[in-house]
């Protein structure tokens, strides 16, 4: 095995939206950078096909449409699951550098007049969202990236971090097609890999049907923890709404453009449901249509013929910017807006943000830093960065930061001597094996366990099996068989889905209300407790268990 | 099963293999040229790159039945 020692100020792991806008940050701040990314930086992550929407207030006349009234919404939908104060600093304070950097980089969030084109939706008190065409977006920030001479390291995943004495000093990983491990020593190490996706049962058969990037597995939320970092908003399981058969994105498009909710009834159920009818925020359209389906006014439909011929040209070229292959797969199946309503189903579940507001993760402060020295976390990997809007901010803001405590490190001696030969050969161990089971085989237990245990009505009783049948499933984590590179890769995502499964049935367990229904709903805590869960629940290693506090979010 | 590589239009670059997230598209050596192959057609996302990308138009995009028929 060919080995590679790199020595960098800034490593990041994972370039998606999140990790190259980091690179942007931490590559203007004077640091050499080294991106690693599974795939490739010009199109990997959640929206590397494209993307139509961006969340912003524009300080356009309107009290809603400013810092304060933005900080009011997140505190409306997102109450106990974000600190404001970080929010500020991570997303608010970043705003205005973030929509002029989009435009730098070839990729404006303006229509070809100069305009912003805004909807509102999801709970919103105006119209936050901003429909721009990105189908670029990645390989302009991949290119700006690459120009600003950052070491980008594609088809690169990164398996553990290396820890010195209790502070993280970079990162190991192998090549997906070559085999080379790569040790990389960094003063710095950012960790902005995304979500998890394919931890539960897919409603569409296929478990990389998904609607966030399937290869988003939570490699970094484990990396981190392991390292001991502390996560939070764990136990949230966020779901969509989505088309039947295809797990594409377009819900705030559909929605914000006037979409309504029909059931089989042909009742507008929103409607007589929410006071914000069809525009609640989504965990709102989700438990009722849930609740819609459980009493069996399925299949549920969102239809869209009341709109104007030129809304839905709108809507469609939108649809398109923001899954790139979505038109096409309505005319295959043939589909059609102005004719008849679509049938729509609820998602598969993730681990990701309660809110479009407040996110799910690596637990970091204003400066984006996690609680282990040497460590930074940004986009969907992180607790207080959420969605585009999120990963453009937080990741630049990351960056900064990374670049700024990296120039603080001096270092002469060799500190990755911990990362010894056996360990890394314990990485390529599934390649070496005669037999063992196929890496699917473990991954699809774990989706139904979590559907079953750990779903969108939870229970004491259900979440304890749950963890023990999960518990289980980790004794064979070791007996998982790589027939390739390629299976090695998976194999590596198997163990992180499988860990991200235990920390979010233990939150689950832990947080004994309900919040953000049907994302975290006890039905035996039924309502909302402010008294005592207004918080964040963190989470965090204590030798081989997890230990679970609360962090409570005050509002002035 | 997308995506559906036209191989009259094809002029084996590359580009598919080396952007694909999924690590879902390979080339094969052919005697005159390399072409690109869907290795693993089960974990493509459907995220239309390879089309985008592709300087000689030669890729479709074709949703299994399982996708148009549920």
């Amino acid at each position: 095995m060919e080995i590679v020692n790199i020595s960098t100020d800034v490593l990041i792991v994972g370039g998606g939206l999140a990790g190259t806008n980091a690179a942007m940050g931490a590559s203007q701040k004077g640091a050499g950078v080294v991106v690693a990314d599974k795939g490739n930086i010009n199109r990997s992550g959640d929206i590397g096909g494209g993307v139509d929407h961006f969340l912003a207030f524009l300080n356009e006349g309107q009290k809603w449409d400013t810092r304060e009234g933005f900080l009011n919404y997140v505190e409306k939908i997102g109450r106990g699951t974000g600190h404001l104060s970080i929010i500020d600093s991570v997303y608010c304070a970043e705003l205005p550098d973030a929509i002029e950097r989009m435009a730098q980089i070839g990729t404006p969030l303006t229509q070809p007049d100069g305009s912003f084109f805004r909807t509102g939706s999801m709970g919103q008190p105006g119209t936050f969202w901003i429909n721009f065409n990105g189908k670029k977006l990645k390989p302009c920030l991949g290119k700006a990236v690459r120009k600003l001479g950052c070491d980008v390291l594609d088809k690169v995943m990164m398996v553990d971090l290396i820890n010195h004495q209790g502070t993280v000093v970079g990162g190991v990983g192998f090549h997906i097609r070559s085999g080379k491990f790569y040790v990389i020593e960094a003063k710095a190490t950012i960790i902005a890999t995304g979500n998890t996706n394919r931890l539960y049962e897919n409603p569409r058969i296929n478990p990389f049907n998904t609607w966030l990037c399937p290869f988003d597995t939570g490699d970094g939320q484990i990396m981190a923890l392991k390292a001991g970092a502390a996560l939070t908003n764990m136990e949230y399981m966020r779901m969509t709404l989505l088309p039947k058969g295809f797990s594409a994105p377009g819900f705030n498009a559909l929605v914000g453009m006037g979409g309504r909710f029909l059931n089989s009834l042909g009742e507008y159920y929103m409607e007589k449901n929410h006071p914000m009818d069809n525009r609640a925020p989504r965990y709102e359209v989700v438990f009722h249509t849930l609740e819609e389906i459980r009493n069996g006014h399925g299949p549920i439909y969102i239809d869209c013929r009341h709109l104007t011929e030129k809304d839905l040209a709108h809507l469609m070229a939108t649809l398109g910017y923001d899954k790139d292959t979505l038109p096409d797969y309505f005319e295959q199946r043939g589909e059609d807006l102005k004719a008849k309503p679509i049938e729509i189903t609820v998602s598969e579940g993730m681990q990701a943000g309660p809110t479009e507001v407040t996110g799910s993760g690596i637990k970091i402060d204003k400066e984006s830093a996690a609680t282990v020295p040497g460590l930074f976390a940004c986009g969907d990997a992180c607790d207080h960065n959420r969605c585009v809007h999120g990963a453009i901010t937080g990741g630049y803001k990351a960056g900064k930061s990374a670049a700024a405590y990296a120039k603080t490190i001096s270092r002469g001696e060799n500190i990755t001597n911990s990362m010894t030969r056996e360990k890394i050969e314990w990485f390529m161990e599934p390649l070496q094996r005669a037999s063992g089971h196929p890496y699917r085989q473990i991954e699809d237990s774990i989706r139904k366990i979590m559907a079953e245990h750990v779903g969108p009505r939870r229970t004491e009783q259900a979440l304890t099996y749950g963890l023990e049948k999960l518990q289980r499933i980790e004794s064979y984590l070791d007996e998982i068989k790589a027939n390739d590179l390629h299976e090695l890769m998976r194999t590596h995502e198997t163990r992180s889905i499988l860990a991200v499964g235990k920390l979010m049935a233990t939150t689950a367990l832990f947080r004994e209300e309900s919040r953000n229904k049907p994302y975290h709903h006890r039905l035996d805590f039924p309502d909302t407790d402010d008294t005592n869960w207004c918080g964040l629940v963190v989470v965090c290693k204590d030798g081989n268990e997890l230990s679970c506090s609360v962090e409570p979010i005050t509002y002035g | 099963m997308p995506p559906i590589f036209d191989m009259h239009k094809c002029t084996g670059c590359g580009l598919c293999d080396s952007i694909c997230p999924a690590d879902a598209i390979y080339m094969q050596t052919a005697e005159d040229s390399d072409t690109p192959y869907l290795k693993y057609p089960e974990e493509c996302w459907h995220c239309g790159s390879c089309r985008q990308d592709c300087p000689d138009e030669a890729i479709e995009i074709e949703f299994s039945p399982d996708m148009l028929c549920i």
